[in-house]
């Protein structure tokens, strides 16, 4: 017993110190860090906002939603017309995307909340659809195919955000509040009913519980985290367009939440990191990169569909079983497997 | 009465046919198997340029649809075997992903192998010559287009409720168990569906690059187009797909006529409508 | 293709930011000249990205990728056409593979894009095929240079063409929805309401259109316009000249194009009903000069077709950049002084024709009229039938007069005669039209 306890501080302890030295690494890459390295690191950042919004949609709340490109694009697209063409001074224009990002979510959630599974795919396909037509053929207000350009970060407390590094570690600090935002909302009690609802809405509703509210809640949660990966990549990019709310955007970053494993936290975040690299030397080396980052996910969605974190657990997973069955040396080793595993899963869950 | 608005209208029946051709493929499948299949544009895609070789190689443009048609069928058969089947218990969003991923490949490797420039199959001129009918002259091979596209749908009503796969296919729809407890194989109704689905995802390649053109990003177009179709018709609907493709049709002809810098907003513009009043689409049922 | 090198430099950030914090290794390439080409490989506009390749490497192939003992070397960068992308691609041309020369680019938009994310990088752009007259007029900085062209430097002589030559009044144009076809769109009122038109209806459609049956049966008939004008290219110039066809339309009204509308390869997937067709662009298929028919037959040595526009343009543009390398020695380090050497680079012996910078950068150069004509050989081509020589981004006007306008767009300059600005209907001097090969 004692000796499992110890196994298992120690491998707190390891997680703590593997932590810590990402965190470190990550706050110190501008001092190792080539310039596109960090160009690359803000953009996984914004694209990690994104998939944050499909994973927690999707992972917790049991939701597919295709909408979700259409908030990133919103909110850039808010920041460009009041910021960037009319002067407006920070923060108006970026609150004011957030808040129009909010009230279209609360609306598309209104019209698409009460179904699920593949049907609530297709509606939202749908919406996303709508969105990005507009953007594409309004030629009046969002220059259609060409967009906004010549989109400036602010200078925010004497920061100088069109430095790369600077504007890394603000990318960096935002991430991070937002990471720990999720976290904070995924333990509460309203995360814990939206995973009951993905498991059973009706149950859910049974039990007394405003299904379809907290999941339109949800929806616009989810929705702001897009309009915030939004509006960093207006800032770092400099131009919005319509391919911000492309339907192959969406699909990509569907794709890159499964690459990860929806089913975790810290799913999107590790897809998006893998995604974006992926993405960058692939397309370096061969002109048909489009192929090979399909085999990638055919292979990701075949052999492992909980992801590249479902393959980790299951791996690490084996090793403790293995390990705890060669302790016990006994003949009844089989019949203690089911034992460790579901203590195992336990484990897991704090 | 100005001939133009006729002309609009029988445009709004070529462009409803074409529609029709791909999202009945796509609506069926879906109805049976719960999947969108994403790669049903890459499907038309791949079996313009299919059909279009044959034509060169024939120069037959008949055996050019069916082989195009057949080849996609062969093509749907392999992938639903070789993968879709594999990861079902995974659920919907496991196929329709794989899809996704299989229609980037097919796009580029389209594009590897007939590059990017634009072509075209040319129509036979047995049927392309001009027909007057009523005082309006009206290119005859778009005739043929929504005569191929009428009897398709009779074809398929026939395949649904006339033959022994229709009647599985339609039980299979209401409770798969039961029909398993029946001693049908699911497994071959599911796939015999998804070639047919493929198989019409074929001859509409060959037929829109008759009439129109191939090149790369039309399989997105279109894919996003019979979307369209799937979701205000209802999904898994025969019925909805008729409907739903024949007002699609006219909507993006008349837009054309008179907005055409909107016409594609406009296409979504009704879709808005119907979602938000039945969510579920025209015909399909409430899920 | 790649080199170790590159594969090396590739993987080396993800080492240093994931398994070792290993310092990044400096990349000074000694011996080598880096050029970025950022274009469409893959999308719907793969076959501009495609032709414009063709060309480039042609330029390279022939100097063995040396220039003044430096080994060129080309790093290609698929934008997609997809703005943001392009501007993506662009950053990491700049930031990761330190790229001396920016070249490539395609479209308009994607031109003013990147040319504004490059503003202040002080590496030299030189767009290929991006004709968005802007880049070298209203956004213009002086590290770009632009050997080609501008959406309306063509369009402007061909509407001058159009009603002064051939006595046209009224146009009806159908244009893509975009910066490019407004630029030639802008060229081409200028030209023709300058020249004595009166009206030019314009229409514009979505991107993409598949069917064009409707537009084409809402042309007005009767005589109200003279010709129609399809400006657009590519998949949709295939679409519509085809559904045009179909319609008979071009037996009770005249079509043109603009300049990419005929362009080969989409001109062999079209009908020949359209043999007669005019446009107007800086090359011709039957250019019968020393210079053309050197560069045709190497290229069809290389490829095995026949040039287009597309490709002449990036092998000139290229052929800027090895001239103005090797006029530095081989010395690239001081890139004003690069932009220097590019504009002194002598390009009297253009495939095309002899091209001239103008203060902007932008080329003053040769237009042809062109006419779609049968070969002996069954297969259509582009025929020159005159030349309005030295023409430049400004076309006849006083660059200051031109600069005042505003920028081309959907509705401006104004359809009408009458509505267009009197400044803008005066010039000293216009053009003159010789003879095709004279």
């Amino acid at each position: 017993m004692t000796r499992s306890v110890v196994q298992r501080d120690t491998l707190r302890g390891a997680k703590l110190i593997g932590a810590v030295a990402v965190v470190v690494a990550l706050v110190t890459l501008p001092a190792y860090g080539d310039q596109y390295t960090l160009t690359t690191f803000i953009r996984t950042i914004y694209f990690g906002f994104l998939a944050l919004s499909v994973g927690f949609l999707l992972g917790q709340g049991g939701m597919i939603s295709l909408t979700q490109t259409a908030f990133f694009g919103i909110s850039g697209y808010v920041v460009g017309l009041l910021g960037a063409e009319r002067g407006v001074p920070f923060p108006i224009p970026e609150l004011a995307g957030l808040a129009l990002v909010a009230v279209t979510a609360f609306l598309f959630g209104l019209i698409v909340m009460r179904t699920h599974g593949i049907v609530l795919l297709m509606l939202t396909l749908a919406l996303g659809q709508i969105c990005w037509s507009f953007a594409r053929q309004n030629t009046s207000v969002l220059h259609g195919w060409a967009g906004i350009r010549g989109i400036q970060p602010p200078s925010v407390l004497g920061l100088d955000l069109t430095q790369n590094a600077t504007f890394y570690w603000m990318s960096l600090v935002i991430f991070g509040l937002g990471l720990l935002l999720l976290w904070r909302l995924v333990e509460s009690p309203f995360g814990l009913a939206l995973n009951g609802i993905r498991e059973s809405p009706r149950r859910m509703s049974a039990l007394g519980y405003p299904v379809f509210w907290l999941r339109v809640t949800a929806f616009v949660i989810a929705a702001l985290y897009a309009g915030v990966g939004g509006i960093l990549a207006a800032w770092s990019s400099g131009i919005v367009t319509p391919t911000a709310l492309q339907l192959s955007r969406t699909i990509w970053i569907l794709l890159i939440v499964i690459l990860g494993g929806a089913r975790y936290f810290w799913g999107p975040v590790l897809g998006a990191v893998i995604a974006v690299w992926l993405d960058v030397i692939i397309s370096q080396l061969t002109p048909r990169y489009n192929t090979v980052i399909g085999i990638v996910f055919v292979v990701v969605i075949l052999v492992a569909p909980n992801g590249i974190l479902g393959v980790w657990e299951r791996i690490s997973a084996k090793r403790r079983r293995f390990r705890e069955v060669a302790e016990n040396e006994h003949a009844e080793a089989l019949s203690t497997a089911p034992k460790a595993r579901r203590r195992l899963s336990r484990a897991e869950e704090d | 009465m100005d001939t133009r608005y006729v002309i609009l209208v029988l445009n709004g029946l070529t462009q409803g046919a074409i529609f029709f051709v791909l999202g009945s493929g796509l609506t069926l499948a879906f109805g049976l198997m719960r999947i969108v299949n994403m790669s049903h544009g890459a499907f038309y895609l791949l079996g313009g340029y299919l059909g279009l070789a044959t034509f060169r190689l024939t120069g037959s443009w008949t055996v050019a649809v069916v082989a195009a048609g057949l080849s996609i069928a062969l093509l749907g058969l392999l992938l639903e075997r070789g993968m879709l089947a594999r990861v079902r218990e995974g659920g919907d969003l496991s196929q329709t992903l794989l899809t996704i991923a299989l229609s980037m490949i097919i796009a580029d490797v389209a594009l590897a192998i007939w590059g990017g420039h634009s072509l075209s199959i040319r129509s036979p001129a047995a049927i392309s010559m001009p027909v007057t009918i009523f005082g309006i002259t009206y290119p005859g091979f778009r005739y043929v287009l929504m005569a191929i596209s009428v009897l398709i749908a009779l074809l398929l009503w026939l395949i649904l409720y006339r033959t022994r796969f229709g009647i599985a296919v339609r039980a299979s729809v209401d409770d798969r168990e039961i029909v398993s407890a029946l001693g049908v194989r699911i497994d071959t109704v599911y796939s015999l569906m998804f070639m047919l689905s493929a198989f019409l995802g074929g001859v509409a390649g060959v037929l829109g690059g008759t009439y129109l053109q191939l090149s790369p990003g039309e399989d997105t177009t279109i894919l996003t187009y019979s979307l369209v179709v799937v979701i205000v018709g209802g999904l898994g609907s025969l019925m909805g797909a008729v409907v739903s493709s024949l007002i699609l049709g006219q909507i993006l002809s008349f837009s054309l006529a008179y907005a055409p810098q909107m016409s594609m907003f406009l296409v979504f513009v009704p879709m808005a409508i119907v979602l938000a009043v039945r969510p579920e689409g025209l015909f399909g049922r409430r899920v | 293709m790649i080199s170790h090198d590159a594969i090396k430099k590739t993987f080396a950030p993800l080492v240093a930011a994931g398994i070792i914090a290993t310092p990044a290794a400096a990349f000074a390439a000694d011996g080598t000249v880096t050029i970025g080409m950022l274009s469409a490989f893959t999308g719907a506009f793969a076959s501009f990205g495609q032709l414009q390749k063709e060309g480039a490497v042609l330029a390279l192939e022939q100097r063995d990728y040396k220039v003044a003992g430096k080994t060129i070397k080309i790093i290609y960068a698929d934008d997609q056409l997809d703005n943001e992308l392009a501007v993506t691609k662009a950053k990491q041309l700049v930031e990761q593979d330190k790229v001396d020369v920016i070249t490539g680019l395609v479209s308009g938009d994607e031109g003013l894009s990147v040319g504004a994310y490059m503003k202040d990088k002080n590496i030299p752009v030189v767009p290929m095929y991006s004709a968005s007259e802007d880049s070298t007029m209203r956004e213009w900085y002086s590290f770009i240079v632009r050997p080609t062209w501008t959406g309306a430097q063509p369009m402007d002589v061909f509407g001058y063409w159009l009603a002064k030559v051939k006595g046209l009044k009224k146009i009806y144009m159908i244009g893509e929805d975009y910066s490019y076809p407004y630029n030639q769109a802008g060229g081409f009122k200028r030209g023709f309401l300058r020249g004595g038109g009166v009206e030019v209806k314009t229409i514009w459609h979505a991107v993409p259109t598949s069917d064009y049956s409707s537009i084409i049966a809402s042309i007005p008939l009767g005589g109200k316009y003279d010709a129609v004008l399809y400006n657009g290219a590519g998949s949709d110039a295939v679409a519509f000249v085809k559904q045009y066809v179909e319609f008979g339309m071009q037996n009770r009204i005249p079509l043109f194009g603009q300049s990419n509308t005929f362009e080969k390869p989409d001109l062999d997937s079209m009908p020949q009903e359209i043999v007669g067709a005019y446009s107007a662009h800086l090359t011709a298929d039957d250019l019968n000069t020393p210079n053309w028919n050197k560069f045709r037959d190497a290229f069809k040595k290389r490829w095995n077709h026949s040039p287009s526009a597309a490709s002449e343009f990036a092998y000139g543009s290229m052929e800027l950049i090895l001239r103005a390398i090797e006029a530095r020695k081989g010395d690239v380090a001081d890139k004003a002084a690069l932009v220097a050497a590019m504009r002194s680079v002598d390009m009297s012996d253009e495939p095309r024709g002899p091209v001239k910078l103008d203060d902007y950068n932008a080329a003053i150069e040769n237009v042809y009229i062109r006419q779609v004509a049968l070969g002996s050989d069954g297969v259509m081509y582009n025929k020159g039938l005159f030349t309005a020589k030295n023409v430049s981004q400004f076309g006849p006007y006083d660059p200051k007069v031109y600069m005042k306008q505003p920028a081309d767009g959907r509705t401006n300059p104004p359809d009408l005669r009458v509505e267009m600005p009197p400044e803008m209907l005066q010039v000293a001097r216009d053009y003159e039209f010789v003879p095709f090969g004279k």
